[in-house]
């Protein structure tokens, strides 16, 4: 294994952790989340979701289409302890929506598309800087909902805080 | 020159220590010490990777203002190629042992090989495989656009090569370490366990078991590989890892099929013309 896979093989679990826990916040709270400096963006599941097997015998579920976190398969997953392994997301910030798939273990984005150009972009060097600072802003805001979920995980009192809240909505 | 991609996958990267600034003429510089370097005539199978700029794919340019991608600086880097059609060998080696009525030897395939590749490679122009990337310097990140294994693997070299700088995947272990959490919250991070969340419906009353830890996962063991490995049979550079039923070519790295006597391509489905 190379040295750059390591975090994925030793610490993947916890991206899938935050992807379930964006989805638990999402439900409990509403999906709108404060960023420092006062950067409010809108989260919420999309149409794809696949939830990782518990053990490396087990097979993974990919549910797609329609509103999947709303199925009976989606809550029994849950019951039975899955994290989400991937997901689809819609990301908004004022006027800009992104979607993105986020692969948990890696927190790679796929299928990402971006806010539509701006109105102003008159030219193609136009276009590529409203596109840069668009794929910035998508990484730099998956960045800091990541850094939300750790500042809660880490809390030495996490499991009998917020996991336990997660875990009772988990068991719903 | 067109706009940057607005769809597809993406990669994030980190890095430590200082890098030259892009908007120095050394940092085009440095790229040119590893442009892209053409294996169009070669005559045998092998791959070229290096860079390029988004106004130019032949590598023999590298004005600062072609790496312009707003905040951001706009690298693109090509791989090249060039390998043996398999079908034209299998068409040449069933001839042979038509016309002869039995089978070859081990020994008489690998020289009727050796003949084939020295005729046929010349005349194969190899497939073109090109990627971008955004470089943000004043976050020490940078975004590749391309999810394959062999693509990012390519482009952390290559950016080793050039800049003497190791990238790190921005996983759930580096994205904690480069955040602003505490020193304390760092430690617990590198140590952390996974949350085993009760099987609920496994309960047969109203009380649910208790959240415990479970083991961490090791790191798997290395595992060299070799030409001879069953991966070297599979196409590099060409695709992507399937991530979700949804992606778009858009996720593709941009690829450009020459003209090639090949009566079939494997990836012809992967190729966005470029021509």
């Amino acid at each position: 294994m190379s040295q750059t896979n390591q975090g994925v093989e030793t610490h993947g679990f916890l991206g899938e952790e935050f992807l379930t826990w964006l989805w638990f916040k999402w439900e409990t709270e509403g999906g709108e989340f404060t960023l420092p400096g006062g950067r409010v963006v809108g989260i919420a599941i999309d149409d794809f979701l696949t939830f990782a097997a518990l053990t490396e015998d087990e097979t993974e579920q990919t549910l797609r289409r329609g509103l999947p976190t709303r199925t009976e398969e989606a809550r029994t997953a849950l019951r039975q302890g899955h994290r989400l392994r991937k997901a689809r997301l819609l990301i908004a910030e004022g006027e800009r929506q992104w979607t993105a798939t986020i692969d948990a273990p890696s927190l790679i984005l796929g299928g990402v598309k971006l806010p539509e150009d701006a109105e102003e972009c008159e030219s193609e060097i136009d276009r590529t800087a409203d596109r840069a600072a668009n794929w910035l802003a998508l990484h730099e805001i998956v960045q800091a909902l990541y850094r939300l979920f750790l500042k809660d995980r880490l809390m030495p009192d996490y499991q009998s805080t917020g996991a336990e809240q997660q875990a009772n909505w988990m068991a719903r | 020159m067109a706009a940057i991609r607005k769809s597809g996958g993406v990669v994030p990267y980190f890095w430590q220590g200082k890098l030259i600034d892009p908007r120095d003429d050394e940092f085009a510089e440095h790229l040119s010490l590893q442009r892209f370097r053409t294996i169009e005539n070669a005559a045998s199978e092998e791959v070229s990777v290096g860079w390029i700029t988004p106004a130019d794919p032949t590598g023999d340019n590298f004005s600062p203002e072609d790496l312009d991608g707003g905040i951001g600086t706009w690298l693109r880097f090509r791989i090249d190629k060039k390998s043996m059609p398999m079908k034209w060998l299998q068409i040449h080696r069933d001839a042979a042992e038509k016309a002869r009525g039995k089978k070859m030897s081990a020994k008489e395939r690998r020289e009727l090989k050796d003949d084939l590749m020295d005729q046929l490679l010349p005349r194969v122009l190899p497939t073109i495989t090109l990627v971008d990337a955004l470089l943000f310097d004043d976050r020490k990140t940078v975004l590749l656009f391309a999810t394959s294994k062999s693509a990012k693997e390519a482009f952390t070299k290559l950016f080793f090569e050039t800049f003497s700088i190791q990238l790190e995947p921005a996983d759930p272990l580096q994205s904690g370490m480069r955040s602003d959490i505490s020193d304390e919250f760092k430690h617990t991070l590198e140590r952390i366990n996974p949350i085993r969340w009760p099987n609920t419906t496994l309960d047969n009353a109203k009380t649910r078991a208790p959240i415990t830890d479970m083991p961490r996962p090791a790191p798997k063991v290395a595992e060299s590989s070799t030409s001879d490995s069953p991966e070297d049979e599979s196409p590099p550079f060409e695709v992507d890892e399937a991530t979700e039923a949804e992606s778009s070519t858009d996720d593709m790295p941009i690829e450009v099929t020459p003209a090639t006597d090949t009566p079939e391509d494997p990836n012809a489905d992967n190729m966005e013309d470029q021509q």
